[in-house]
């Protein structure tokens, strides 16, 4: 519930002006409609009765009936206000709230950051803000105006009709509503949670399947997860249908409670009108009052029965506790200072600019920990430390950092869409620029084989081979062109000599940055000044 | 216009997905006629109740009638469309159902140019906007043949000025409507476009995002994705604000209608005006009868304007489902079903083949093997090494040549049972959604024996979450070399016969390269035949011969 709370708060806040205005325009287009059914009804009651008496002429015809035009127009278009602006504003703020949890993601330490199952991430941003869309427009909207609409018809036939028809409205109607609308909450919470769950599940499930599909083709285990992925989809609808008859039930039951409501303001106005307490065109009045009551009652249950579905939402969804502050003066590098210098209780690395030094060391012996420490993408233990021109990293703004200090990881991804589009992930590049850093890589022949950098490529960069996708990989780090470059196991999966000419067309292509390099195989080229052995 | 072929596609989508379930619908559309014809009861109780209030006859009396009246009317009216709710609800769900099974079906075996992503969304988020359509669209047409029209003989019988009124003011309503769907259906193909979009665009950025950050381009991919969602936001609103427009239109030619009916029978009442009540004067009660009549006339005019706008979206949505039936693919041999495997010894033959990889043709060597080889295939990056592994085990469709294996062709008869006595280790590692144990070949297998041999048993114990650990996709959680090594183990536990691995001594350092060697060449000892693409030149030497591959 609280996270609900929360979320409803974010969606009303992000454009406040917007959102009161929506909902006062919710409200008169309720109100409008009561109005209009009201005023009508009394105008034809009333026009009858001067008819019958003989006094058709000395009627007022054009007040009644211009009033009826206003209402009728008015709430037209103050439904379509109301539709437009709460609409936008909640998109507005849903997009919003998609991209800051993307940003929330992407802060996220290496280690979470490798684990990461991006099918998860996907689903929390997709799916989880998607349930959130009738939060504000389909539960508090609804439920506000409707409720208020309730109370003022009451009080406005209070004062033209009389007590008993007036009292009746908010002491059936309220207590009524509420009760079938808990019912319905009740009802359906555990359905409306189950199908979203069974849904994400399915999204995810197909996601992986398609994904991980060679591997399922190689063990012949097709039949098997699509037989698994058919049950979650079963497991869906049936919630989805047991949802579905909760739904009805308090359609059923508010149309029913909204039945009673008008029979009961017959007999009330009727008795009104045999008492002499009320005229005839009045007790009209009441009664269709009652009848338009319909527009502010039947809508209230559809946010109602989502609500299971949006508390698990909101949950996944609201945000934590903000993630530690980063430093806010940038840090000024202290002159004359070698570019990066990594201190452990072993050893310490000196890297000046122009500088290339190996690292290497058995499987397992901290390479790849080392390089994302010196990258600050892991904490860095208190018996180590890392500065950067002098300044220790923590000091520095991480947008600071990473123009000046790229690392290209042992596993890194490409993306689906052109060559281009992957060498731009981290900045715009002209296309000099791009042909020269695929020249470094040894890609440049590849490349223009397939017709140029706009070559596309599939999901996750697939249509290259593993050694080329490697190379990809290395020209986009290169193209930031850092100051400090830590690459971990550059040349994997290349052969020996296209990997020494990738080497050297790295050192040619940045002569000026340190370069910080762990590899297995290669760490005794020429390339190297210095070589450094962990473990 | 290069749309007609699609249109017609969809079409024929919508054909298929309505046409089984046609009889429900057609029942639930009859229970909802039903339904609104009990309101002529209700407004006539009404009416006669009020009429009795201003002439003061029977006020007591009237007044319990019209409500008993009324409330029976309403609780059929209620259980009617509760009916018909429940059969349109299993009619929709029995087409999407349909529609979910068909695209899981495809999914599992044929990769199409759309992202895994997009796929899933037009699985999951897509699938359901069918709803509206199939649950509305039927039957607001069947109201619209009977209602209005049930509406306009009981108006007329009181008086042929009403009648004519509404008969003049109603078909506005499906006019309009017609010239809106069409503009409605591209905004919601453009919505469903961008859906797509958004959800592959963000897949791939999800899968990156480690080197997103270490790129410093966090806030360039939050700027990029911040367009797509702001686009979605866009394309979305586009497709309301139509829906919001066109029923702000019909509801004021609907308000305009009521009104004028109301001024008439005003008028009427009052004496002014004294035509067109076949020669009687308006009495009250069918005054207020025809009032409260008219704004039901007009009701399923505009639930059909409204669901033509479902139709326009669920067409959409069907033309994509059309459109990703008929994508090109680039499907695999066999179907991936579990097999018994290949009878014969073991042996294969690639003879002149060309892969056809999409938008080139790759030429593979030629090789003849034996049971218990061990070769290497080596040859520059690019070459076209893993190719020929993957075009091995049936995952790449050859345009020329052939490979025999066992003595067959491999085709899509042969392509499951050879796959059963084969294990595969890509050069990326992918690890699917699933526990190590399950991912290492599940609990019946002998996975000590397994990761010992791979040299991969400590790493297991180091896990803290041991057997049960779920890594990332490209196996975050362990080292490069260490996903690699349980790689192997997976191939090791399979106890197939043939092993066909892609770069295996990738990212290990030379005396762990050097124990996975041994391990290899301990299984060939043990009869199994090895194929190896790889550049280690310490691995090429080991095994029996090298086949140079060159592009
Ligand atoms: N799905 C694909 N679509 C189009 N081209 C492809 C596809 N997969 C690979 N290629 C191309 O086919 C050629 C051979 O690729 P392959 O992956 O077989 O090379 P490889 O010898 O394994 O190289 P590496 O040593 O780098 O892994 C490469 O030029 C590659 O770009
Ligand atoms: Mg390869």
């Amino acid at each position: 519930m609280k996270p609900m709370l929360k979320m409803m708060r974010q969606l009303l806040g992000a454009a406040p002006w917007a959102m009161t205005r929506g909902a006062a325009l919710a409200l008169v287009v309720l109100l409008m409609g009561a109005a209009l059914l009201g005023l009508s009804g009394w105008f034809i009651t009333a026009t009858g009765i001067a008819g019958v008496a003989g006094m058709g002429i000395a009627f007022d015809v054009f007040r009644p009936s211009a009033g009826v035009r206003f209402l009728a127009l008015g709430r037209t278009a103050a439904r379509y206000g109301e539709r437009v602006l709460t609409h936008d504003a909640t998109l507005r703020a849903l997009a919003a709230l998609r991209v800051d949890l993307l940003r929330r993601q992407a802060r996220a330490g290496a280690r979470a950051l490798a684990q990461l199952r991006s099918e998860t991430a996907l689903t929390r941003i997709i799916a989880d803000v998607d349930a959130l869309d009738g939060l504000v427009l389909r539960l508090l909207l609804p439920l506000l105006a409707g409720g208020c609409t309730i109370v003022l018809a009451a009080l406005a036939l209070w004062a033209l009709v009389g007590g008993g028809v007036a009292l009746m409205l908010p002491l059936l109607l309220l207590p009524g509503a509420a009760l079938i609308l808990l019912v319905l909450a009740r009802r359906s919470l555990a359905p409306a949670s189950e199908a979203e769950a069974a849904l994400q599940r399915l999204r995810r499930g197909l996601i992986d399947m398609i994904r991980d599909r060679e591997a399922l083709i190689l063990a012949g285990q097709i039949p098997e997860r699509r037989a698994a992925l058919a049950q979650v989809d079963g497991q869906a609808r049936a919630a989805a249908a047991r949802l579905d008859r909760a739904d009805r039930g308090a359609g059923l039951a508010l149309s029913l409670l909204h039945g009673i409501a008008v029979a009961l303001a017959i007999v009330l106005a009727g008795a009104l009108v045999a008492a002499g307490q009320a005229g005839a065109a009045a007790a009209a009045i009441a009664v269709f009052v009652t009848l338009a009551l319909a527009e502010a009652l039947l809508p209230l249950r559809r946010g109602v029965s989502e609500i299971g579905r949006m508390a698990d939402a909101a949950g996944r969804v609201a945000p934590e506790t903000p993630a530690e502050g980063a430093p806010d003066s940038p840090a000024d590098p202290v002159p004359g200072a070698p570019a990066m210098v990594l201190t452990t209780p072993q050893q310490q690395l000196i890297l000046q600019p122009g500088d290339a030094v190996a690292l290497s060391g058995p499987s397992g012996s901290g390479k790849t920990t080392l390089l994302l420490q010196a990258a600050g993408l892991i904490p860095i233990p208190p018996e180590r430390s890392v500065t950067f021109q002098g300044r220790s990293i923590s000091q520095w703004r991480e947008a600071d950092f990473r123009k000046n200090v790229i690392m290209l990881p042992q596993r890194s991804a490409l993306i689906a869409g052109s060559v281009r589009d992957n060498l731009t992930l981290a900045g715009p590049a002209e296309d000099p620029e791009i042909w020269s850093v695929l020249d470094a890589v040894d890609l440049a022949e590849e490349v223009r084989r397939r017709g140029g950098p706009d070559a596309l490529l599939g999901e996750g960069g697939a249509g290259l081979s593993g050694g080329q996708a490697r190379r990809l990989c290395l020209a986009r780090a290169l193209l930031k062109r850092p100051s400090v470059l830590l690459l971990d196991e550059p040349t994997e999966g290349l052969d020996s000599a296209t990997a020494a000419r990738v080497m050297a067309g790295v050192r040619a292509y940045l002569p000026q940055a340190a370069l910080l390099v762990a590899l297995h195989r290669g760490a005794d080229s020429g390339l190297f000044q210095r070589r450094v052995t962990l473990g | 216009m290069s749309e007609k072929p699609d249109r017609a596609a969809a079409r024929a989508a919508e054909a298929r997905l309505i046409a089984p379930v046609s009889p429900q619908l057609q029942r639930a559309g009859a229970l909802s006629v039903l339904a609104g014809l009990l309101w002529p009861v209700q407004a006539g109780g009404l009416a006669w109740a009020v009429s009795g209030w201003a002439s003061g006859t029977e006020v007591m009396q009237r007044s319990l009638w019209a409500a008993a009246i009324f409330l029976v009317c309403v609780l059929l009216r209620a259980l009617l469309e509760h009916r018909a709710g429940a059969l349109l609800f299993r009619a929709a769900d029995r087409v999407i159902g349909g529609e979910r099974a068909r695209i899981l079906g495809r999914e599992a075996l044929s990769r199409e140019a759309r992202g895994s992503a997009a796929v899933a969304a037009l699985c999951v988020q897509k699938l359901p906007m069918l709803q509206p359509w199939i649950t509305r669209y039927r039957v607001a047409a069947l109201k619209v043949l009977l209602l209005p029209l049930a509406l306009l003989l009981l108006s007329g019988w009181v008086s042929w000025v009403v009648a004519l009124i509404l008969l003049v003011s109603g078909p506005l309503i499906p006019l309009f409507m017609a010239l809106v769907g069409m503009a409605a259906e591209e905004a919601s193909r453009r919505q469903l476009g961008e859906i797509a979009s958004m959800n592959d665009m963000l897949m791939d950025r999800l899968s990156a995002l480690q080197d997103i950050r270490l790129l410093g381009a966090t806030e360039r991919a939050a700027a990029d994705f911040e367009q797509r969602a702001e686009g979605l936001r866009a394309r979305t609103m586009a497709v309301l604000r139509i829906a919001f427009l066109s029923s702000t239109v019909l509801e004021l030619f609907a308000a305009i209608g009521v009104a004028m009916v109301a001024v008439y029978v005003g008028f009427s009442l009052l004496g002014v005006l004294t035509f067109g009540t076949w020669g009687q004067p308006m009495t009250l009660s069918g005054g207020l009868f025809v009032l409260l009549l008219a704004p039901e006339f007009f009701q399923p005019l505009r639930d059909l304007a409204a669901a033509w706008h479902d139709r326009a979206s669920g067409l959409a949505v069907a033309q994509e489902l059309a459109e990703a039936e008929t994508a090109e693919r680039l499907s695999v041999l066999g179907e991936g079903t579990p097999a018994t495997p290949l009878a014969g010894p073991l042996a294969v033959e690639i003879r002149s083949a060309v892969a056809a990889l999409p938008g080139r043709l790759l030429a593979l060597p030629d090789l003849t093997l034996k049971a218990g080889e061990a070769v290497a295939l080596s040859g520059p990056s690019g070459a076209g090494k893993s190719t020929c592994l993957m075009a091995l085990a049936g995952l790449v469709p050859l345009a020329e040549g052939e490979i025999r294996v066992c003595g067959r062709l491999l085709d899509g008869e042969t392509a499951d049972a050879w796959r059963a006595r084969m294990a595969f280790l890509p050069q990326r590692p992918h690890f699917g959604d699933m526990t190590l144990e399950a991912y290492l070949g599940g609990p019946d297998a002998d996975l000590e024996t397994a990761l010992d041999l791979a040299q991969a048993g400590r790493i297991v114990a180091r896990l803290p979450e041991g057997l049960a650990t779920r890594l990332g996709e490209r196996g975050g959680g362990v080292s490069g070399g260490e996903a690699r090594r349980l790689m192997i183990a997976r191939a090791v536990a399979s106890e197939r016969e043939l092993i066909l691995a892609d770069e295996p001594t990738a990212d290990l350092d030379a005396e762990t390269g050097a124990r996975v060697i041994r391990a290899l060449l301990d299984l060939r000892g043990a009869g199994r035949t090895l194929v190896v693409a790889t550049h280690d030149p310490a691995l090429i030497a080991a095994l029996d011969r090298a086949v140079e591959v060159s592009a």
